[in-house]
């Protein structure tokens, strides 16, 4: 009963569900909010409506396959779990990666944080009610996405890191086309920054609105701009450095407003620590191969991996039991360490702050749903629909109301012959 | 502190634990536990050692028994992955959340997927499963297989 | 022959029909406007239309616990409102269609019913989502019609007449005496935002937290006419600002005086696109303490400040 009203006895308080369906939600998740007047009370998180079985489905697929698959964990930082996955398997294997490619992986990994801010920026506006913000920001998150589709081929799921090395060469052609759009991209953050420092409402918006203290952040386990925003000086690239970073010249962007404004403030610094760690890889980039051979069975072992993601700190497990198939793949992606911060940081909030501060941390709740449940589950019957007979029912329920397209199918496969 | 002053440490502290701790790499520590020992290696570690953060825990089946391991994390990079063993009948462990308030939801996804239970976890919502999901089907447990559905060639298909 | 003229007058021009086109017009220059300030095409011109005939078009869906008969009216009753106060409003000479004395009171009250109906439309879906929206409208109403009232009745005071005509007669004979009233019309623009719930002020409506405030349970025919009540108003509204604060060329040529009043309208529309592409909601709180703290106190300033022409100059 996601719109009925509910009084709690005995209070004024009234009960308002956000999500799972929600225009402020770009995934579905569901928020229950206790309301006294605009104050929020009280708020509880449900998770799970993007579980996917992720995970589970990793047991029963090969590396090679799993590659794929572990790519689609998010559709945003991609590149970041595709990459933690395979920085923990070439540990269990003991593949020495080549420096080339760790640069690509470096290069592509900045490329996908940019995206992913800048696409974060546009979602803040839209969530303070400036649209003009989001079309902007989008506008420019072009850019880089179509630098993206040049490297890898692919806007969304950039598949660049394989086993042993990336799948692609970078030319230098490439690397020209990537400089002068990172050039672009810089003077449009610039003029971001100087917006976000300015713009009176967007202050009155987000300043002293969902604020994680130093402390906070620490008990409750925030990562990433989440952390950061609140004075955390916690880094992966930095204090567990993998790939090229270790070679790579650059700060980590620490804030201490502690609320949405400072997590504003991290990001769009983060966006030029990007450019410049960009700029240093293209222009150092070691000549050599971009692969080496890796093997279809990978020795039994296990390792745990960490990355930055754009949204912070992400870990993957991964054991493997000598066959073609890992034994284990445990994912924790950085939203699900965030969102236990996101219910302390409503309380006593407005209302109108709720959309804001969840979109704050960045959610990614499909990153952090991941693994069962295809299955129709009917009461007591252990009824299964496969998606043949979903859409075999789906045809029939609307033969009965009229609507048959039989005859047109029939029609467009003569005027085919 | 380093890897191999943090091996000594933990060695010195607990004398069975010689030859327990193993460094496979830079930053990484494994270490296996008893199991009636893990509360007092776990507080140990987590409040001497410089090992102030869980990363998350990772649950798995074994065939005869679970493994539960504890991601913890130290501010330099350090992370050390704390292992348990515990069995298959009437599994169980404890709540973790009184000392990281954030191994709640990886406490509970341990409890839905693999049916183990976790003793002192606080009231609420179930994660990651559907509330009408069926009892005693547990996902992430080896002999699972689906709900009425057969494996064909690495996809579900309905029977 | 008088009573065909006044039915041509209150159903086809400047009536029902003219505000018809004028407000989707209206709608289509906000949209085009927002569009192009963001980096974006915008709809082609006759895509309100086509939104108002699609939606007359959908099912009407009523929810379980509304109460139906207000449900209902709620949407008829706003349209209503609004279309009735536009012929009071002296619009390209100097006399309204109709008018006495105290008219400019009714105007203001009559443009007040759109949001009673928007919150007792909300309230009687019984959604959560309506009736959050539904207390919105009615707190930001009595945060923004303080200054709009003040400044409107500060002009309506140098003036020394309580009817919109009358006070289009004494602009007229004393052309220069709108730019005392510049304040008071910066203020009521800005209240005029909140009228409209536009953004910055798009409080009880906004998406991201209470789906569409107000309008959520709404549907079909009923929500085409919320929709269009909204745009009659934004049209009613610019032309009430156009004839208090902007009361110029109000005698010339008919075709002068409409082109005239046409830009206007416009331009304050035009106003309004500017002030939603360039501000963030804000939050309800912030709304209520600008209005009181910083916009009323202009107001009454503009009331004081009239007092004080009239005293010394207009013996």
């Amino acid at each position: 009963m996601p719109n009925k009203i509910r009084k709690l006895p005995d209070s004024g308080d009234v009960q308002v569900p956000i999500g799972p369906q929600h225009p402020s939600l770009k995934e579905p998740e569901s928020f229950l909010l206790t309301l006294r007047g605009e104050k929020i009370t009280a708020a509880s998180v449900r998770l799970g409506y993007n579980h996917r079985g992720i995970e589970k489905a990793c047991e029963e697929r090969t590396y090679i396959q799993d590659l794929y698959l572990i790519e689609r964990v998010c559709g945003i930082c991609s590149h970041a779990h595709l990459t933690c996955f395979v920085q923990a398997v070439e540990e269990i294997a003991a593949i020495e990666v080549p420096k080339r490619a760790q640069y690509i992986r470096v290069v592509v990994g900045e490329l996908e944080r940019i995206h992913s801010h800048l696409l974060w920026l546009g979602v803040a506006g839209h969530e303070i009610g400036f649209d003009t913000l989001l079309m902007y920001s989008w506008r420019d998150r072009e850019i880089v996405m179509d630098i993206l589709a040049d490297l890898a081929g692919n806007r969304v799921h950039y598949g660049v890191t394989t086993y042993g090395g990336v799948k692609r060469d970078i030319t230098p052609e490439q690397i020209k086309d990537v400089l002068k759009a990172v050039d672009t991209l810089e003077e449009r953050t610039k003029y971001y920054i100087e917006l976000a420092k300015n713009e009176e409402t967007i202050i009155k918006r987000l300043s002293g609105v969902g604020m994680l203290k130093h402390d906070d952040a620490l008990r409750l386990g925030a990562v990433g701009p989440t952390a950061r925003a609140g004075g955390v000086d916690r880094d992966t690239r930095r204090d567990d450095p993998y790939a090229a970073y270790p070679e790579m010249k650059f700060k980590v962007v620490i804030d201490d407003h502690a609320d949405v404004y400072g997590r504003t403030l991290v990001r769009m610094g983060e966006l030029m620590e990007a450019y410049s760690i960009i700029r240093q890889a293209l222009t150092n980039m070691p000549e050599g191969v971009f692969r080496v051979r890796a093997p279809r069975r990978i020795p039994a072992g296990e390792a745990t991996g960490r990355y930055e993601a754009p949204r912070g700190e992400d870990v993957h497990y991964v054991k493997s039991n000598g066959s073609d198939k890992p034994e284990r793949v445990k994912i924790r992606a950085p939203t699900l360490a965030n969102i236990q911060a996101v219910t302390h940081m409503l309380e006593d909030r407005y209302l109108a702050d709720m959309p804001i501060v969840v979109a704050a941390i960045d959610p990614c709740f499909s990153c952090t749903d991941r693994l069962i449940g295809i299955k129709d589950l009917r009461t007591d019957k252990k009824q299964t629909l496969d998606w043949d007979n979903l859409r075999l029912s789906g045809i029939k329920w609307y033969q009965k109301r009229g609507v048959d397209f039989s005859r047109l199918n029939e029609k467009l496969k003569r005027s085919f012959k | 502190m380093t890897e191999e002053q943090i091996k000594q440490q933990i060695e010195h502290q607990f004398g069975y634990l010689k030859d327990a701790v193993v460094i496979k790499r830079a930053r990484r520590l494994w270490l296996d536990v008893p199991m009636d020992k893990f509360e007092e290696v776990f507080v140990y570690l987590t409040e001497a050692m410089p090992l102030v953060r869980l990363l998350t825990i990772t649950g798995m089946d074994e065939g005869t028994t679970f493994g539960i391991i504890y991601h913890l994390a130290a501010e330099s990079g350090i992370i050390l992955n704390l292992r348990i063993h515990i069995p298959r009948e009437n599994p169980a462990i404890q709540s973790m959340t009184s000392k990281f308030s954030c191994a709640d939801i990886y406490e509970r996804e341990i409890k839905d997927l693999l049916g183990i239970q976790v003793l002192g976890l606080p009231e609420g919502r179930r994660y990651p499963l559907t509330d009408n999901w069926p009892d005693g089907e547990y996902p992430l447990r080896k002999d699972w297989k689906g709900l009425s559905t057969e494996k064909k060639g690495g996809t579900l298909n309905a029977q | 022959m008088d009573i065909l003229q006044q039915l041509f007058n209150i159903f086809i021009f400047p009536g029902l029909l003219f505000l018809f086109v004028f407000a989707l017009a209206a709608e289509f220059i906000d949209r085009r406007l927002y569009a192009r300030f963001q980096n974006r095409m915008g709809p082609p011109w006759f895509q309100p239309l086509a939104d108002f005939i699609k939606l007359l078009a959908k099912e009407d869906i009523i929810p379980q616990e509304a109460d139906v008969a207000t449900f209902k009216l709620m949407p008829v009753l706003a349209l209503t409102a609004t279309v009735t106060s536009f012929f009071y409003i002296p619009l390209w000479n100097e006399q309204a269609l109709f008018s006495f004395n105290g008219d400019i009171i009714v105007v203001l009250y009559l443009l007040t019913i759109p949001t009673l109906t928007y919150f007792l439309g909300g309230w009687y879906s019984r959604s959560v989502y309506s009736m959050i929206g539904a207390v919105r409208s009615l707190t930001q109403l009595f945060a923004y019609e303080v200054p709009l009232f003040m400044s409107i009745l500060a002009s309506a005071l140098l003036a020394g007449t309580w009817s919109l005509s009358g006070m289009a007669v004494f602009y007229n004979d004393h052309p220069w005496y709108w730019l005392f009233n510049l304040i008071g019309f910066a203020t009521a623009l800005v209240a005029l935002l909140g009228k409209l719930e536009k953004v910055p002020f798009d409080i009880p409506e906004a998406e991201t937290e209470i789906v569409a405030g107000s309008f959520t349970e709404y549907s079909g025919r009923m929500l085409a006419l919320f929709r269009l009540s909204i745009n009659v108003e934004m049209v009613v509204g610019a032309s009430l600002l156009a004839a208090v604060f902007l009361p110029f060329s109000l005698d010339g040529n008919l075709v002068l005086g409409f082109a005239i009043y046409l830009f206007k309208v416009i331009s304050i529309v035009a106003f309004i696109a500017l002030a939603r592409s360039i501000f963030a909601r804000l939050r309800l709180d912030q709304m209520i303490n600008l209005c009181w703290r910083f916009f009323a106190p202009i107001g009454f300033l503009q009331v004081l400040i009239n007092l004080a022409i009239k005293g010394f100059f207009l013996k």
